[in-house]
């Protein structure tokens, strides 16, 4: 069994685009994957997303609490990459900006995605596209 | 016992002559038989003790604080984690919390906080503080170490040593000179927050007087008297208006400094400009200024 999380915008769900910024994302979608079919699809909202800093960790804490093993991002800033790391969660990477949750899933699946070990943006990075439109 | 009076030299601006003017007041003050020490504070370019000449001894570590967790003792309670300010603590259910070191600010909360002392701390070295004399001027030196961001715990330690002299070594010093970083951050806004008088070293440029009004906005929350120095005085032939538009904004100025090639030369050599041993001309537009400077200075703060 895998459990993913994907940063998604308003109240998530599978066909639900993704969010670039990985801790300031509304809600995280949870997909479980057991068979290689989705057993479970959850929303949960992401109370860090309005603080000033520290966002990366406390975001890294709800897809901790929730016993996810993957993540799939766009950007993601030091401290959130260092503290999925430090839970030994695995980190994709999307290879475009538009795609949804399910099909993100399916190129899960079907072994497209890339894994990433460090961030790519610098901290605060996700502060300065917080009026960025969503499409 | 008799508290020393401290003097604060700050400016907003980077390059406008901070450094040179506190060392040149300290040197004033010694030369009229007062006992000095001076402060460098502006802990990430240290440099009064290059224009003293002097090098920098008797060095001691400054530490600050990372958590570390003993993880016997810690019941997985996640308090620590729920009031860490810069969330600092990653905290999973049911697991030990994970320190994430680059963002603690070392305010030693958690350490203080857990029910079960599972916390201890993981003292690291952020910088170094030195202490060296020269032109009988004491020197009290903080020096961040390079790749740290959190020069305001040596700034703070500097303080804290000064608060020791005052307390434990009666009439040390009469007068204590604090020379700041440039900005408003929190390193000056320590020093400001120590001091009885402050000045406010500008230069007659419009970014000298942009920085100028917001080290001033500074000084006005912290609630202390100010006078400013205009450095460079003779600058483009700017003087007159820039000194006219401080006075529009109610800035008293305590007097200004014209380019001089002797303080370039004192510079040069080592010597502060002020310095009796040094052989300079006594007529000179740099030290006329200096002078009055001092006697505005004396005036102003009842010393």
């Amino acid at each position: 069994m895998i459990k993913i999380a994907i940063p998604t915008y308003g109240s998530g769900g599978l066909n639900e685009v993704m969010n670039r910024r990985f801790g300031r994302c509304d809600t995280f979608t949870f997909v479980t994957i057991e068979n290689n079919h989705i057993s479970e699809v959850k929303s949960v909202e992401n109370h860090a997303r309005g603080e000033s800093g520290g966002v990366g960790i406390q975001a890294t804490q709800i897809v901790g609490n929730h016993k996810a093993n993957e993540v799939i991002v766009d950007f993601l800033g030091p401290n959130a990459a260092d503290s999925l790391n430090a839970l030994k969660i695995k980190i994709y990477h999307t290879p475009s900006v538009e795609l949804t949750v399910k099909e993100l899933i399916d190129l899960r699946l079907s072994e497209k995605l890339q894994l990433m070990t460090s961030g790519n943006v610098g901290a605060h990075q996700g502060m300065k596209q917080g009026k960025e439109s969503r499409r | 016992m008799k508290k020393p009076k401290i003097i604060c030299v700050t400016g907003g601006k980077g390059g406008t002559g901070k450094t040179m003017v506190a060392v040149n007041l300290a040197i004033m003050f010694k030369n009229r038989g007062l006992k000095v020490l001076l402060i460098d504070g502006d802990v990430e370019n240290p440099n009064t003790y290059l224009l003293l000449n002097s090098k920098l001894e008797n060095k001691t570590e400054v530490h600050y604080f990372l958590p570390k967790i003993v993880e016997d003792k810690c019941n997985k309670c996640g308090l620590c984690a729920e009031n860490c300010a810069t969330h600092a603590l990653l905290h999973i259910k049911d697991s030990i919390p994970i320190p994430i070191s680059t963002v603690c600010s070392g305010c030693k909360l958690c350490y203080k906080i857990c029910p079960t002392n599972a916390i201890e701390a993981d003292l690291k070295v952020i910088g170094w503080i030195y202490t060296s004399s020269a032109f009988n001027i004491d020197l009290l030196v903080g020096e961040l170490k390079p790749s740290e961001a959190r020069s305001a715990i040596i700034v703070k330690a500097l303080m804290e040593k000064l608060d020791k002299i005052t307390i434990t070594e009666d009439n040390k010093y009469n007068v204590v000179i604090l020379d700041t970083a440039p900005g408003t951050h929190c390193d000056v806004e320590e020093l400001i927050s120590q001091a009885d008088l402050v000045i406010t070293v500008t230069e007659p440029t419009r970014f000298g007087k942009l920085d100028l009004i917001r080290i001033i906005e500074l000084i006005n929350l912290l609630k202390k008297e100010y006078k400013a120095i205009v450095n460079r005085s003779s600058l483009l032939g700017y003087k007159d208006k820039f000194l006219l538009d401080l006075e529009e904004n109610s800035i008293d100025i305590l007097g200004d400094i014209p380019l001089d090639e002797d303080i370039v030369r004192s510079y040069c050599q080592g010597i502060p400009l002020m310095e009796n041993s040094r052989k300079s001309d006594k007529n000179g537009a740099g030290y006329e200024s200096f002078n009055q400077i001092f006697e505005n200075l004396m005036e102003w703060g009842d010393l």
